[in-house]
């Protein structure tokens, strides 16, 4: 796996920032959860934070690997451009992302179903992995396996909304539609670098979403 | 009650009886107060002092319970709990 997406070069740096961002946005959310299963002690506040956690673990590795390839990029064009050295020197690190939020959204999902079997869950977290790990287009394949969990998370976000028809929820489930939506145009973005972009702004605005959620919740 | 209660609301109910009856209570009081049936509160007593926000103090005149600061701090914070739970859709069991 060379590369993530194609990038526009005006947009390297501004990638770095956005994911830096996501991280921490997302391990604010991981750390108030975990601070709910300290006082309630119920398992689904916990898969929840777990799964926050991996997600912004993710980020951070994403955002290191790709101000990773902006260093090296600009070591390598003083010299002569080699592509291939950024390639090796980041693959682990892509891997590593793309395993890391996998597990996150699998951990996730995991939740929404109310099943406490942790045999399911090693099954669930070790099949895609396996897969990804094997394939020999992995970029295609995580974007499709990240989309499909995010569906099956989306719905439940959406039927939380039914039940409840808050404003809160409303805004959880838009985020979650938006990281859906986000998702699909990285799969586009392997061949076009303006998808790439959308991508980001429709991740940005999930995260925002999911932030302000949690301060309405924290304030109230 | 005419909404079926959640985990999360029985185990505040519990809690705030106890809570009202200054911070100690027989179990006969939280069965009536809290509206349980004795296999719910036997259930939910042994998950709350396992839990330790209950504790189990055996007297002559027979058992009691009291509330850990756990337990008060469950209560405090319980509006911040359903709210983050329910938005979030963490539904309980």
């Amino acid at each position: 796996m060379a590369s993530l997406s194609l990038i526009p070069s005006w947009f390297f740096g501004y990638d770095v920032l956005l994911e830096l961002a996501f991280a921490i946005i997302t391990l604010v959310v991981s750390f108030f959860a975990f601070k709910i299963y300290k006082l309630t002690a119920q398992r689904q506040p916990k898969l929840f934070g777990i799964s926050f956690l991996l997600i912004s673990l993710s980020y951070f590795v994403r955002s290191f690997v790709n101000f990773a390839i902006i260093i090296k990029l600009n070591e390598d064009i003083c010299r002569v451009l080699k592509v291939v050295s950024v390639n090796t020197w980041n693959s682990f690190g892509i891997y590593a992302y793309v395993i890391l939020f996998i597990a996150g959204l699998i951990t996730l999902a995991y939740m929404t179903i109310k099943v406490n079997n942790s045999r399911l869950y090693a099954l669930l977290l070790t099949i895609p992995i396996i897969i990804l790990l094997l394939s020999p287009n992995p970029l295609y394949l995580y974007y499709i396996i990240s989309s499909i969990l995010l569906v099956f998370i989306a719905i439940h976000y959406f039927k939380n909304y039914i039940k409840r028809k808050q404003p809160k929820t409303l805004l959880v489930l838009t985020a979650f539609a938006f990281l859906l939506f986000g998702n699909i145009h990285f799969i586009f973005s392997v061949n076009h670098g303006l998808f790439y972009i959308i991508g980001h702004f429709l991740e940005l605005g999930a995260y925002l979403l999911i932030l302000t959620n949690l301060i309405l919740v924290i304030k109230k | 009650m005419n909404i079926k209660r959640d985990r999360l609301q029985i185990i505040h109910d519990i809690l705030k009886v106890i809570r009202d009856k200054n911070g100690t209570i027989k179990p006969t009081h939280i069965l009536y107060k809290a509206n349980l049936s004795h296999q719910m509160l036997d259930e939910y007593l042994n998950d709350l002092i396992s839990r330790k926000f209950v504790v189990e103090n055996i007297e002559k005149k027979g058992k009691t319970y009291s509330l850990t600061d756990k337990g008060f701090n469950y209560l405090s914070k319980y509006n911040l709990i359903t709210d983050f739970i329910g938005s979030f859709g963490l539904d309980m069991d």
